[in-house]
């Protein structure tokens, strides 16, 4: 096999594999548990899990883009929302419930309120880690 | 003190992910991901006393 076939079977990655980053993404932990790694599944996706319930319990606000909000007011609502996306399902229940959506001057007086946003903007980010995670152990390229 | 805790909650959290996901061997893991999080702590430490004698 010359270097470039070899190189071509290397780089395809599995069906299954961009399922697992699926599963990961849309559950955080999910993509390691569905392969059998528990420890990592439980560490990652637990991490995930906590810094999004902590950032809620804090009174941290969710971004989401919204039709009515003038251009670039609308635009810088973007990097922040693609980075509470990263939590997958637990953004989208809470946008189904619309829960932490809300521009509540009560939560944004509260001392904790800042660390709440990071803290959920930060759990997305993470979970972005860990679905690469879980597609490069599916695809084989990492154990 | 709240704020402090926080702070260590938030770098232990990153610290379990950017530890596992960034490393191969259980030892490169372990040293990682405690050097990431004293990393998190001292920075926001410093940072935190610089902030505080700034006047605006």
């Amino acid at each position: 096999m010359s270097s470039v076939e070899k190189r071509q079977v290397e780089e395809a990655a599995p069906t299954q594999a961009w399922l697992m980053g699926a599963a990961g993404w849309l559950v955080p932990g999910v993509g390691h548990l569905l392969q059998g790694k528990w420890v990592r599944a439980l560490l990652l996706g637990g991490a995930v899990w906590v810094c999004f319930i902590a950032g809620l319990w804090m009174g941290g606000h969710l971004f989401i883009v919204k039709s009515g909000e003038a251009g670039s007011s609308m635009l810088y609502q973007v990097p922040p929302m693609i980075a509470n996306l990263g939590t997958g399902l637990l953004y989208l229940i809470c946008w189904f419930f619309d829960t932490g959506f809300s521009d509540d001057p009560v939560n944004a007086a509260r001392a904790t309120y800042e660390y709440g946003n990071t803290f959920l903007l930060v759990a997305g980010l993470l979970n972005y880690l860990c679905m690469l995670d879980a597609f490069d152990i599916s695809a084989g390229r990492k154990s | 003190m709240k704020h402090f805790l926080v702070m260590t909650s938030f770098a232990a959290l990153a610290a379990v992910v950017l530890g596992i996901v960034a490393k191969d061997t259980q030892r490169e893991r372990m040293v990682y991901g405690v050097k990431v999080f004293g990393e998190f702590l001292a920075i926001g430490l410093v940072l935190g006393w610089i902030l505080y004698f700034l006047p605006f």
